[in-house]
């Protein structure tokens, strides 16, 4: 049985759907990447699960029991490590963790042991009696995860914990996500770095509009044989734009050169690749342009989420 | 329980952290009451020479009436009397506000005083119809003391008239005068026969009196028994603008969520949220008492450890305020003006401002809408009376718990609708 099993989880906020119909699981040691823009719903799930939203539908059932069950032993079960940092900067990082980790129930030479681990793990020992406010961005972050996992959860979540730190803190940072990992701990990984999804993560949840458009195992999703093809047009006009309609993405135009890519489409729906380019051959000859460069393009995660998701720009 | 008592101990840590705000709370309400006692004539139990009303006379008749009633009025201690010659130069300092009243008596004082006869005398019509214009004087006051003016026309017509009666009355009849003098010295013989009745039919209570504790009423401290309450229940309510300050920079910084995230419930969390506060109002209001009693020779009345339930229930209801306001307001600004609205607006109706006994009867009613006015009320009790009502100091404990305990569910509701 998985770890989290969310089932058609519903949530509203008037007439505004947040979240519709939108289900997900996490097993143990596996980390699932959260992707979407902006106010696409994954907040409001992960507040869900958190315990700081209530669901209108659906279900959440975690390590076999209801989220609304009981409350208290899931949120012992599950840690959250907020995208905002969530410390204290008048407090030192030893007591921010002691303050977080008695709230846990440790106590004596338990809780001393665990802020030290935890210091340790994100390598803020050394600074563990300074002020938070004193710390580096970097170290607030380190120390931001090592409050939301202190306890030993099952289950974490991260809302975009890299954001903002240096190229150091943040090899730190998914080096500590790795070893939840290996500990067997749930991950849910929410963030804009595409390519830390697809470093750390084996499925991934693609939202949009309080949906899930996509939700799978990453390879499957992005069918790594796939590729584009990417052509370079000299002589583009407007007419020609025309002409070539749907056929090609237009990407950057410069004077009177332009890169097109011709996708591969999958499914019914997709036609032989080899035909569609036969086909804006023709029509980029008879409107007196040349093809000049024609090169393959790997089919990435970014281009994958940018066609579920669209390119107006959101909120 | 366990995690309230965390997260008190956690939030007294940020608090005594920040010892500026700590300082200005127990500061500010010490100025205020250092500078009103200081306004009133009392600084640290010395009393000033309380302000007198400033006169300046200009007599022109300079003869035995005039005299006598200058001597008579520099009797009384209220006025501070200086002579001029003439008539310029005294209206000239007045505008300068070396003085605040000027009487002229004119040259026809003696000789008007002269021509009264008895009956004007005791029907104080016919020449003594006008009183001081009868008697050729004048008083003049400045813009600040217009209406000192009218009662520094009464005085000087009284003195005037206790020194020209018995003379115009010994002139005018002998016999009548002495006769009424005879009749004086009898009603004084009986007043103080009456005297001496009262005072053995109350020996035993002022014997008692004399044994049991001294009075928290006397001259030099009385200011501060009204102040230091007041301003000390004023002051305690600013603890509504630093608890709702924690609250939303708590919120600000997420950690409110990640309190809300733990295994804590949501009433420790708010018990633990609320209890520093408490703490810090407590001892607050028990520093102000003691600085008020060190520096101010105030006297904490004949009950004094019935102040204790008294300081508890004001602070509970301050903090109970303080969580509502803290749930309500959304931002710092906003913390800002509810907070200042409602403790100043409060302060101000329930009598922290000025003295409720000064206020009138409706106002004093309107002003028990406050908790601020029933804590005022159980001071005034413990503090200004030799025998407190302890039922009216046990009723208005119950009402500011009363308070404190609206206040708090209003908030706690508000705290569960933040999701």
């Amino acid at each position: 049985m998985s770890l989290l099993q969310v089932r058609n989880l519903h949530k509203r906020y008037g007439d505004f759907v947040a979240l519709h119909d939108v289900s997900f699981e996490v097993d143990r040691g596996e980390v699932l990447g959260f992707l979407g823009p902006n106010g696409a719903g994954k907040t409001t799930a992960m507040m869900i699960l958190a315990g700081l939203k209530t669901k209108d539908g659906g279900e959440v059932i975690i390590d076999g029991k209801h989220l609304e069950d009981d409350p208290v032993h899931l949120k012992r079960l599950m840690g959250v490590v907020p995208q905002e940092l969530a410390i204290y900067p008048d407090l030192t990082g030893e007591e921010n963790l002691g303050f977080f980790g008695s709230l846990y129930g440790y106590s004596g030479a338990d809780l001393k042991r665990r802020v030290a681990e935890g210091l340790e793990r994100v390598g803020l020992t050394e600074f563990a009696s300074q002020y938070v406010r004193a710390y580096s961005g970097g170290m607030k972050r380190r120390l931001n995860f090592a409050v939301g996992v202190l306890h030993e959860p099952q289950l974490v979540i991260l809302d975009e914990p890299t954001v903002g730190v240096d190229p150091q803190s943040r090899s730190h940072l998914l080096d500590c996500v790795r070893d939840l990992m290996d500990k067997g701990v749930g991950v849910i990984y929410c963030s804009h770095y595409m390519e830390e999804i697809e470093a750390m993560c084996r499925r991934v949840a693609i939202f949009d509009h309080g949906k899930i458009l996509a939700y799978g195992a990453l390879d499957e999703l992005l069918d790594r044989n796939r590729r584009d093809l990417e052509l370079l047009v000299e002589g583009w006009t407007p007419a020609l734009a025309e002409k070539l309609g749907e056929r090609v993405i237009v990407g950057e135009v410069r004077g009177d050169s332009a890169v097109v890519t011709i996708p591969r489409v999958d499914g019914a729906q997709g036609t032989n690749l080899t035909q569609r380019l036969s086909e804006v051959i023709t029509l980029v000859q008879a409107g007196a342009g040349q093809l000049s460069q024609i090169h393959t393009k790997e089919y990435t995660l970014e281009r994958m989420f940018l066609e579920k998701t669209g390119r107006r720009l959101r909120d | 329980m366990q995690d309230a008592w965390y997260i008190t101990l956690k939030d007294l840590r940020l608090l005594w952290r920040d010892q500026r705000t700590l300082a200005i709370l127990l500061l500010l309400p010490l100025i205020f009451i250092t500078i009103l006692g200081t306004s009133t004539g009392q600084l640290f139990s010395t009393k000033q020479k309380a302000q007198r009303i400033k006169v300046g006379v200009v007599d022109y008749d300079q003869k035995e009436f005039s005299q006598l009633i200058l001597s008579e009025v520099e009797k009384l201690g209220a006025l501070d009397i200086q002579e001029f010659d003439d008539i310029v130069a005294a209206r000239k300092r007045m505008e300068q506000g070396d003085f605040d009243v000027t009487v002229f008596i004119g040259p026809e004082y003696t000789e008007r005083i002269n021509n009264l006869r008895l009956g004007d005398l005791l029907a104080r019509k016919g020449r003594l119809k006008d009183e001081l214009d009868s008697l050729n004087v004048k008083v003049e006051s400045s813009a600040y003391f217009a209406n000192a003016k009218q009662v520094v026309e009464k005085l000087i017509f009284g003195f005037a008239y206790k020194s020209f009666v018995p003379a115009i009355m010994k002139r005018d009849s002998q016999k009548l005068a002495m006769t009424l003098i005879r009749a004086a010295n009898k009603i004084d013989r009986e007043a103080e026969e009456a005297e001496q009745m009262a005072q053995e039919a109350g020996e035993e209570l002022t014997q008692i009196a004399a044994q049991g504790p001294a009075s928290p009423l006397n001259e030099q401290n009385f200011v501060y028994q009204i102040i230091v309450p007041s301003y000390t229940v004023m002051f305690v309510f600013f603890i509504v603008l630093l608890m709702a300050r924690s609250m939303i920079e708590e919120r600000d910084l997420g950690t409110l969520a990640r309190l809300r995230m733990s295994p804590a419930s949501e009433a420790w969390t708010i018990v633990g949220k609320t209890v520093p506060f408490l703490i810090v109002s407590i001892v607050q209001t028990m520093l102000l008492f003691i600085a008020g009693k060190l520096f101010f020779s105030m006297s904490w009345g004949v009950k004094p450890w019935f102040l204790l339930p008294v300081i508890v229930c004001t602070s509970m209801s301050a903090v109970g305020l303080g969580l509502l306001v803290a749930t309500t307001a959304r931002t710092d600004a906003q913390v800002s003006a509810y907070g200042n609205f409602l403790v100043l607006t409060m302060a101000g109706l329930s009598g922290c401002l000025m003295p409720r006994a000064w206020q009138p009867e409706l106002m004093q009613k309107i002003g028990l809408v406050t908790p601020h006015a029933w804590s005022l009320v159980a001071y005034d009790q413990l503090l200004t009376k030799q025998y407190p009502e302890i039922d009216q100091v046990a009723r208005c404990c119950g009402m500011l718990l009363f308070f404190a305990a609206i206040f708090f569910s209003l908030g706690w509701w508000r705290f569960k609708s933040l999701r």
